[in-house]
């Protein structure tokens, strides 16, 4: 899945929950206040969007901090699904 | 008065102290009052104070139990009070809260908590001798076992059980407010060479501590239990502990431990139903998995135990389902309740009808999906930001649900339930 529909998810998250739009991928996450919640719904919503379940180490998720890597894992994680 | 292995160490980070050593610090406030004419359960503030409750009731074949301060609450001692069970605190042995008229008592009964899957705090009565479900495994070579569970549970006792009824059995109970923090450090220490534990543990401790740590441990033996063990955490285990002898074990706090699985599979061998040894007997019927066991402390006329687990013949092989009935969604950890969720929901006026279930999730293990219908059609984005704000407002962040399908009608079944 290209990493802007992947933002776009992720952004629809935000909104829905009253907050300001990510607009830079170096951000950490704590500090755009994307939380594991909004992590995990954004996996459901794209394992939805490509009807498969995601497929992944559990250690990768280990090294999420910033924005980019939660784009990076994503993009990884629908190449292999 | 019931022998103990009094040799066994229990390791609290830098030190640690012999199970006879646990039992005398406790006596030495305990002594001075008669437990024997009441049924207790010891209030206490630290693992160690709760292996020193367990060593002391036992060895002098108490009526008793043992519950952490911070589970209590109203409600809690309220169940306490019903049970006729008499709340005293572990350091000195005074009544907390009020005083219980003390009912018919049985010498040696302990006394288990679950909260089960309704979250609704359970007392299971048990002993030391069904505690005991290592009585029939001859040897054991010797080991010192990680426990991470919460104190006063089912599987909590168990391994207790195991550290005083079996010799060269070592505990290191783990901090249950940084589990894998406490793990990290008890494989640093190099001092923890088995540990049984569930598999979102490990999936915590998986993405919690690095890989290199981990492989460092010198594990010769890994057990899993209390929820379905898939084939994916097995096989993530076998990679990282080659060495260690890895098995599942089916128990619960009803029917005893049952079925230890060690061929590195999910599910168990259907031959396990043909099983005729005598000791265990395990059936399948209409989709469920009944247990005929020793260590079983209810069963029906037959001696079975319903499990409530949904199981599956798949070839040779019967996999588990999941809970019948079954409405809790564990969420990171969090119990959110399909019903609550739903009867909220049902408060809006635009909603005629909802229904919760979870999803599996990474991360998060599952999350609440709503399917729902609507009194008048709307447009399904702005529908899942109203009903999102309305959850906001009266339910806990981990209980909102974060997928939501909109249906054109209520689905009925030919029962005329939904």
């Amino acid at each position: 899945m290209e990493r802007t529909e992947i933002l776009n998810i992720m952004n629809m998250i935000m909104t829905k929950k009253g907050r300001a739009e990510i607009t830079d991928e170096s951000q950490n996450t704590r500090e755009v206040n994307f939380r594991s919640l909004d992590f995990s719904e954004t996996a459901l919503r794209i394992e939805f969007k490509i009807g498969t379940e995601l497929s992944f180490e559990a250690a990768s998720m280990r090294k999420i901090e910033t924005v980019k890597d939660v784009l990076d894992f994503f993009e990884e994680a629908t190449k292999a699904a | 008065m019931t022998d103990l292995c009094d040799l066994n160490i229990v390791h609290f980070g830098d030190a640690s102290v012999d199970f006879a050593g646990l039992r005398e610090e406790t006596a030495a406030v305990l002594d001075a009052q008669d437990l024997s004419t009441e049924r207790c359960v010891f209030v206490v503030d630290s693992v160690r104070e709760a292996l020193g409750c367990v060593a002391y009731g036992i060895s002098n074949d108490l009526d008793f139990g043992v519950i952490e301060r911070a589970r209590l609450s109203p409600e809690v001692e309220g169940r306490f009070i019903e049970h006729a069970v008499q709340l005293r605190n572990a350091h000195d042995g005074t009544v907390v809260g009020c005083v219980v008229a003390a009912v018919e008592i049985k010498r040696g009964r302990v006394t288990v908590l679950t909260s089960g899957t309704t979250g609704l705090l359970k007392l299971i009565a048990h002993t030391a001798a069904t505690l005991n479900t290592f009585d029939r495994v001859k040897s054991l070579p010797e080991n010192t076992w990680f426990m991470p569970y919460q104190i006063g549970s089912y599987a909590w006792y168990q391994m207790v059980a195991l550290g005083l009824f079996k010799e060269g059995q070592g505990l290191i109970p783990g901090d249950f407010s940084d589990l894998a923090a406490s793990f990290e450090d008890a494989v640093t220490r190099g001092v923890v060479t088995a540990i049984s534990s569930t598999p979102t543990f490990w999936r915590h401790a998986l993405m919690s501590i690095d890989e290199d740590i981990l492989t460092r441990a010198q594990l010769r033996s890994i057990s899993m239990g209390g929820e379905i063990v898939d084939q994916g955490i097995l096989d993530r285990l076998a990679a990282l502990h080659p060495k260690a002898r890895i098995r599942h074990i089916y128990a619960s706090s009803e029917a005893g431990a049952a079925i230890v699985v060690s061929d590195g599979k999910a599910g168990f061998g259907a031959d396990v139903l043909e099983r005729t040894d005598g000791v265990i007997g395990v059936k399948m019927e209409e989709g469920r998995l009944y247990i005929r066991s020793p260590y079983a402390n209810r069963v029906d006329a037959e001696g079975w135990v319903d499990t409530q687990d949904l199981v599956e013949q798949r070839g040779d092989r019967i996999y588990f389902l999941g809970r019948a009935g079954n409405t809790m969604i564990n969420v990171g950890g969090q119990k959110a309740f399909p019903q609550d969720i739903e009867a909220h929901l049902m408060t809006h006026e635009d909603v005629l009808w909802a229904r919760v279930v979870a999803r599996k999730a990474p991360l998060m293990g599952a999350l609440p999906v709503a399917s729902i219908v609507l009194r008048k059609q709307m447009d399904e984005m702005a529908a899942e930001l109203m009903l999102t704000a309305h959850c906001e407002a009266g339910l806990a962040e981990f209980a909102i649900p974060r997928m939501w399908d909109f249906l054109s009608e209520i689905p009925m079944k030919t029962s005329l339930k939904s």
